[in-house]
């Protein structure tokens, strides 16, 4: 900032960013790499002036002053440029000189963020790393009790259902009498979660795709993937490929024309239809895709013009009650394929969750249902529904299962859970402890793009610009320049690592509670930890 | 059967089976007693013919006959034999460390398990886990274990030594001998199989081809394994070579390998795009590039591209003169020793560049001057305008035949017909009083500008437009005489006509103006106390005369803050002007001007200085009026399509705002001529000054003659050519390169350059800006 300029309430000095540029003047070749770079344009190169005094205290001596200038890093202060802390610079430095770090003291950007009326708005992760999930231990380790299993040598059945299992009797009447039975999908319980194609970028969407296609046709894991609200590039629905898809519908219907179009042309059914009518990340909000993102192909193939922003609103337009609107859906997507796919909604977590449980437990049609907790990742939300609104997942799902328990219906209507499972890199563990709390499986977005794409974000408010297209990694751009930084064979190879490294990891976890041929779901006794008031509210054991 | 050197050992004691532990004090108590060959009929006691260690190094024979129990021959010796008649049950062998036994059938799960040494063979085949955990200490032979049949699930896992032979006797070749997902965790040893292995975990172990010294070790024993177990007929069909394969461990290193599952690569080409099409999943919907980019992109896969903005920005010097005078081209001028073009540029833009640049302007140009950013002194423009006292005026373009009056020769009436005679119109001057110059000769005080610069300048305007007619008294009719004699007519009458007040005694004021007139021809006598109501410049300019004339006591008062500023202000107040305000006026009295408030600041002389308007009786209804001016377009254009207006007579401003209306508005009269329609030229924005890169001038310094001015003035938005650009740019992408004539650009190969804005960063002028890079 100049010396002779006014101040404006939002002058920020260095001090007052959320990220700090640490720079060493000594070690910089100037290469421009850091400058070229950085996604949003934080630092430059500028010229400095320096002062050098020579004097002499002897009487009439020669003083001198005199002004040089030498080149060097700065970081701008504007909050439009502010430093998200992606590091990009530190990765392509060749001499270590520069690096992003936290602002250890208040950041006082976030108080000026709102500028010109605009509230601020992200993409990425809620930023706070505390997690009951991982704080719950397996604590029943059966070796003698049960059959003693071993995770390197025995065979498990890392299997779940997806669709609505009727009750033996009824299945058994609907049997002889030839009657309409649900359709229900073997699927591996970890499934990637909806990321549309348009918040994501061709190449990281394709990536996920192939992965998981090797997943199911090379290893034999039956993993499914949610294609989010955005539509589904045609070649894919028309391919074998698609039987490992889960098509999303929302209030948004982006690119539903062309999945009706391509329905006589399938080969295959999807595995399933979800609807969505929440998110964890954001509850009670809708979804946005904003304007950077819609480029040309992401407008072809949602059907919507280019450069505009895609609101999908929070709510349905034409559904008014939990009853019409669960009901009139699933029937609407049941019917599409004739009744041979399972249909199930996906809502945000939330004290009402319940009474979405338990209405679909009296609609056959209904064949499950996914819920996303207050940890669940996002393209692009408000910051405050972000960090300040939503349910965490963990007693959401116990509530629901136990609910379901009270009934008698918990082997019948499958349970999804979402939100944060391996936000700290702990995903079998959190995977598995949501499965013994309740849920049939799980669905993970976050810990995907970070292990499969190398997202750079944390629950430290690290970079999070998902939303603007500018992503450094090229996940979440549609711009060529950034997502041609990623290879989707890449990807899909890390897919592959990674669930077959969760599924040992599962294994290890599953395996000293003697279970192999079924999936521990509600397996509550195996599961303890060290807060009192958590493991009474989750109805699991106290153990210290 | 032989049994005559055997001594009989019976599991039953009065028809009461002998417990394990009873049985094994017997076999013990035998061999201590000296006998080294047992028949033991056993009834499924556990571990017969284990830890036999009491003999020392003398061989011990076990024959097992009946039911032999689980863990037969556990922890096994090195000089015992075992042959079990029938068959054998769980775990046979287990952690056998040396002991040799023969199964004459077969044998139930867990053969050999955890075994290091010793060697079973087994007449039949075996159940589950057979040859598991199996180990190889280097100080003994490895452990053997030999199956004429098959394998039981879960065959060898953890394997880590040892070497087992799975003859597959009495199955087809299609047929798995190993069972179900065999070698799983293995490690070390080897197998020797006959028949299929299929489903044998090929993360652990691998297939790997029999060996000449391999087969030479193999067919002897296999020998010896049929005669123990009393099948040699079946030498001849199980030794044929090209049957048996060995499966060993993988090292740490082929597993860290991986399996061979097939590579992404392949699985791209070969299924995925194979399935849906050239190009995989939207390659119908555009061009796909296989494989990645750079982080660091050259040419059309940067992010940024940098853009050299020469000519595209307007100085923040040139945007704030209302002249539009471009400053910073004259100060490059002057640094490319061009000194005398660079003052003689000025006439091309103000008749006065002396007068009214060099004293009289207050300089919006060096107020809005980049520098003071920096608190470094602007560059002092004044010195380049009084340099250009001198100077003589362009030559006129030829000669338009067109006619134009100016009414008014003020600043703005003689920069309007200064402009026009140099477009080539001929131009006539209308001046109602004795001189030209209006406000500049005779109101403002001789204090503020020298005289001789003043008439300089005027009589360079009197040689450059001929046509002045002095003394015009000018009427309604005498206008409208004028406008339908000329082509177009500019009224520039000023404004003369003071406002006033409506209080008691105001006739007993002098107007500002008047006073001025007066005092600048010496007439007016002011007194000592000198009251001003009005304290903006003009009253400025009367304190410091009526101070001049003898005046002391000198009060400017106002309703408002003073709107006196620069120049004026601190000459008034070195005078020893005092400024009070917000004050009311009541009346003015003989003694001083009374105040509401009851105060009396005693006058000799009231001035009344809070303005003049323009007065426009001599136009008549001709033109409209708004609100005491005449109204006009952003040309000067009024109402009537030939007649222009400017300065005080379309509203106040400063003399320099004066003289660019003139400007502006001959460039219009001048367009229309020419038959195009008027535009104020082109209007670039002025550059942002934050692109000013003012480090490197020394803060302190202050330019003391043209030629540091040259060099100090930071050239905002106009390249200096100092090709610091090159220099800095980390891939040599940018040149410098002649253009025809004295021009010369800068440009940027985009296949060297990676975006990075260094150009921008380092540019001291602004020119480089970084722009992103045109959408693919």
């Amino acid at each position: 900032m100049s010396s002779n300029r006014s101040l404006e309430p939002s002058s920020l000095s260095l001090n007052d960013l959320p990220w700090q540029i640490q720079y060493n003047n000594d070690r910089c070749t100037l290469c421009g790499q850091c400058t070229a770079v950085c996604p949003v344009k934080a630092i430059e190169l500028k010229v400095f002036r320096k002062r050098t005094i020579k004097t002499s205290i002897k009487k009439d001596a020669e003083h001198s002053n005199e002004y040089d200038t030498f080149y060097g890093i700065q970081q701008k202060t504007s909050v439009e440029n502010a430093c998200i802390g992606c590091a990009m610079c530190t990765l392509v430095c060749p001499n270590d000189a520069i690096r992003p770090v936290k602002n250890p003291g208040l950041d006082r950007m976030k108080f000026h963020i709102n500028q010109k009326g605009v509230p601020r708005r992200r993409g990425g992760r809620r930023n706070a790393s505390g997690s009951v999930l991982d704080r719950i231990k397996f604590t029943r380790i059966s070796m003698l009790t049960d059959p003693a299993l071993d995770a390197g040598r025995h065979e498990f059945e890392m299997r779940t259902l997806l669709g609505r299992v009727l009750s033996p009797r009824e299945n058994m009447k609907r049997f002889r009498e030839k009657g309409w039975i649900p359709p229900v999908r073997e699927i591996y319980p970890m499934i990637i979660g909806g990321m549309s194609f348009g918040a994501l970028s061709p190449t990281m969407w394709e990536g996920l795709q192939m992965g998981v296609a090797y997943l199911n046709e090379e290893m034999g894991m039956p993993v499914r993937i949610c294609t989010g609200e955005g539509g589904c590039p045609p070649r894919l629905l028309r391919s074998r490929f698609l039987k490992y898809v889960i098509l999303q519908i929302a209030s948004g219907y982006f690119g539903w024309d062309e999945i009706i179009h391509a329905i006589p042309h399938m080969k295959e059914d999807p595995c399933a239809i979800e609807i969505k009518y929440g998110q964890g990340a954001k509850p009670g909000d809708g979804g946005l895709l904003m304007w950077h993102k819609v480029n040309k192909l992401i407008a072809a193939i949602r059907g919507v013009p280019q450069g505009v922003s895609l609101p999908s609103p929070p709510t349905h337009q034409t559904q008014y009650s939990i009853e019409e609107s669960v009901a009139k859906m699933i029937l609407s997507m049941s019917m599409a394929w004739g009744f041979r796919v399972p249909v199930y909604p996906k809502i945000s977590a939330s004290s009402t969750s319940l009474a979405v449980l338990n209405n679909l437990t009296r609609n056959d049609y209904a064949s499950g249902l996914a819920i996303d907790g207050e940890d669940g990742g996002t393209g692009a939300a408000y910051s405050v529904s972000m960090d300040h609104m939503g349910h965490p997942i963990a007693s959401c799902i116990r509530d629901n299962y136990l609910n379901l328990t009270k009934i008698g219906k918990q082997n019948e209507i499958p349970i999804f859970a979402g939100g944060g499972i391996g936000k700290n890199g702990n995903i079998a563990a959190n995977a598995a402890s949501l499965i013994m709390l309740g849920a049939s499986g799980v669905q993970v977005g976050k810990y995907v793009m970070q292990a499969a794409a190398g997202c750079v974000g944390t629950e430290e408010d690290r970079c999070n610009v998902c939303n603007i297209g500018i992503c450094p990694k090229g996940i979440t751009s549609q711009d060529p320049r950034l997502y041609r930084r990623l290879d989707p064979e890449d990807v899909a190879q890390r897919i592959v690592d990674l669930f077959v490294s969760f599924d040992t990891e599962l294994k290890k976890i599953v395996a000293p509670l003697g279970r192999s041929t079924s999936l521990p779901i509600g397996m509550s006794d195996a599961l303890g930890i060290d807060d009192y008031a958590i493991a009474q509210r989750l109805n699991i054991k106290y153990v210290v | 059967m032989e049994t005559s050197d055997y001594i009989y050992i019976s599991g039953k004691r009065e028809d009461k089976r002998v417990p394990s532990r009873v049985l094994e004090e017997i076999i013990h108590q035998q061999i201590k007693s000296g006998h080294r060959k047992l028949e033991v009929e056993a009834y499924g006691q556990h571990g017969i013919g284990g830890r036999l260690w009491d003999a020392g190094t003398d061989e011990i024979h076990i024959r097992v006959i009946g039911h032999s129990g689980q863990r037969t021959g556990s922890l096994g010796n090195a000089n015992t034999k075992i042959e079990i008649m029938g068959p054998a049950s769980d775990d046979i062998g287990w952690l056998n460390a040396g002991a040799e036994i023969i199964i004459h059938g077969n044998t139930s799960n867990g053969a050999m398990n955890g075994a290091a040494q010793g060697k079973v063979y087994v007449g039949g085949s075996m159940g589950a886990r057979g040859m598991t955990m199996t180990k190889r200490n280097p100080r003994f032979e490895p452990p053997e274990l030999w199956v004429l049949g098959s394998a039981g699930d879960y065959f060898g896992e953890f394997m880590a030594g040892g070497i087992a032979v799975i003859c597959g006797h009495g199955f087809d070749a299609e047929e798995r001998v190993l069972g179900h997902r065999p070698l799983v965790g293995m490690v070390g040893g080897k197998v020797f199989v006959r028949g299929s292995v299929k489903g044998f975990s090929q993360k652990d172990a691998k297939i790997v081809p029999l060996a000449d010294e391999d087969w030479d070790w193999f067919l002897p024993n296999l020998e010896s394994f049929l005669e123990k177990i009393k099948k040699p007929e079946l030498l001849t069909s199980l030794s044929a070579r090209s049957a048996w394969q060995i499966l060993s461990a993988k090292s740490s290193q082929e597993k860290a390998e991986g399996s061979e599952r097939p590579s992404m690569a392949w699985f791209r080409d070969q299924v995925w795009d194979k399935e849906l099409g050239r190009g995989g999943l939207i390659g119908d919907l555009q061009e796909t590039e296989k494989g990645t980019i750079p982080l660091i992109a050259k040419a059309d896969l940067r992010r940024y591209v940098p853009i050299w903005e020469q000519g595209k920005y307007i100085s923040p010097c040139q945007a704030a003169c209302p002249t539009g005078i471009p400053t910073q081209d004259r100060w490059a001028m002057v640094r490319a020793d061009n000194i005398d073009e660079a003052i003689s540029m000025g006439l091309e833009h103000t008749p006065f560049p002396a007068t009214v640049c060099g004293y009289l302007c207050p300089s919006p140009c060096m107020a809005s001057c980049t520098r003071n950013l920096s608190t470094m002194s602007p560059i002092d423009v004044k010195l380049l305008g009084r340099s250009g006292k001198d100077i003589n005026p362009p030559k006129p373009a030829k000669s338009s035949k067109k006619k134009i009056a100016v009414i008014g020769a003020g600043p703005g009436g003689i920069s309007a017909a200064w402009h026009l005679t140099l477009q080539g119109h001929s131009t006539t001057l209308f001046e109602t009083g004795k001189a030209i110059g209006g406000k500049i000769s005779s109101v403002i005080p001789g204090s503020r500008i020298p005289m001789e610069t003043l008439e300089t300048e005027l009589n360079r305007v009197r040689n450059f437009i001929p046509d002045i007619k002095l003394e015009q008294e000018i009427n309604t009719k005498k206008f409208i005489k004028i406008k339908n004699e000329y082509d177009f007519t500019i009224v520039a009458a000023g404004a003369k006509k003071p406002r006033t007040l409506p209080i008691p005694g105001i006739e007993t004021a002098v107007y500002a103006s008047d006073f001025l007139e007066s005092a600048k021809q010496n007439k007016m006598k002011p007194g000592k106390k000198v009251v001003i109501i009005g304290a903006g410049n003009v009253g400025c300019d009367v304190a410091t005369e009526a101070h001049r004339l003898g005046a002391r006591d000198l009060t400017l008062i106002d309703v408002q803050k003073p709107a006196a500023f620069g120049r004026e202000k601190e000459d008034a107040q070195d005078c020893g002007a005092i400024f009070k305000w917000p004050v009311f006026t009541q009346e003015i009295t003989p003694d001083g001007v009374l105040l509401q408030d009851g105060v009396l600041i005693p006058a000799d002389t009231v001035v009344i200085s809070i303005g003049d308007v323009p007065d426009l009786d001599f136009l008549g209804d001709e033109l409209n009026i708004e609100n005491g001016f005449v109204a006009v377009d952003k040309f000067g254009c009024t109402s009537d399509q030939r007649v222009f207006a400017l300065g005080d007579t379309v509203g106040p401003g400063l003399i320099t705002d004066a003289i660019g209306a003139g400007k502006r508005t001959a460039r219009a009269i001048d367009q229309i001529i020419k038959g195009k329609s008027p535009d104020l030229g082109e209007l670039l924005p002025m550059i942002d000054k934050d692109r000013i890169k003012l480090e490197y001038y020394d803060p302190v310094k202050q330019a003391e003659d043209l030629t540091q001015c040259g060099e100090d003035c930071a050239s905002c938005g106009d390249c200096r050519d100092c090709g610091i650009c090159v220099a800095v740019c980390p891939e040599a992408a940018i040149e410098r390169r002649d253009l025809p004539g004295s021009g010369f650009e800068y440009i940027v190969d985009p296949d060297k350059c990676i975006g990075c804005g260094f150009c921008k960063g380092a540019c001291p002028c602004g020119i480089w800006d970084l722009v992103p890079n045109t959408p693919i």
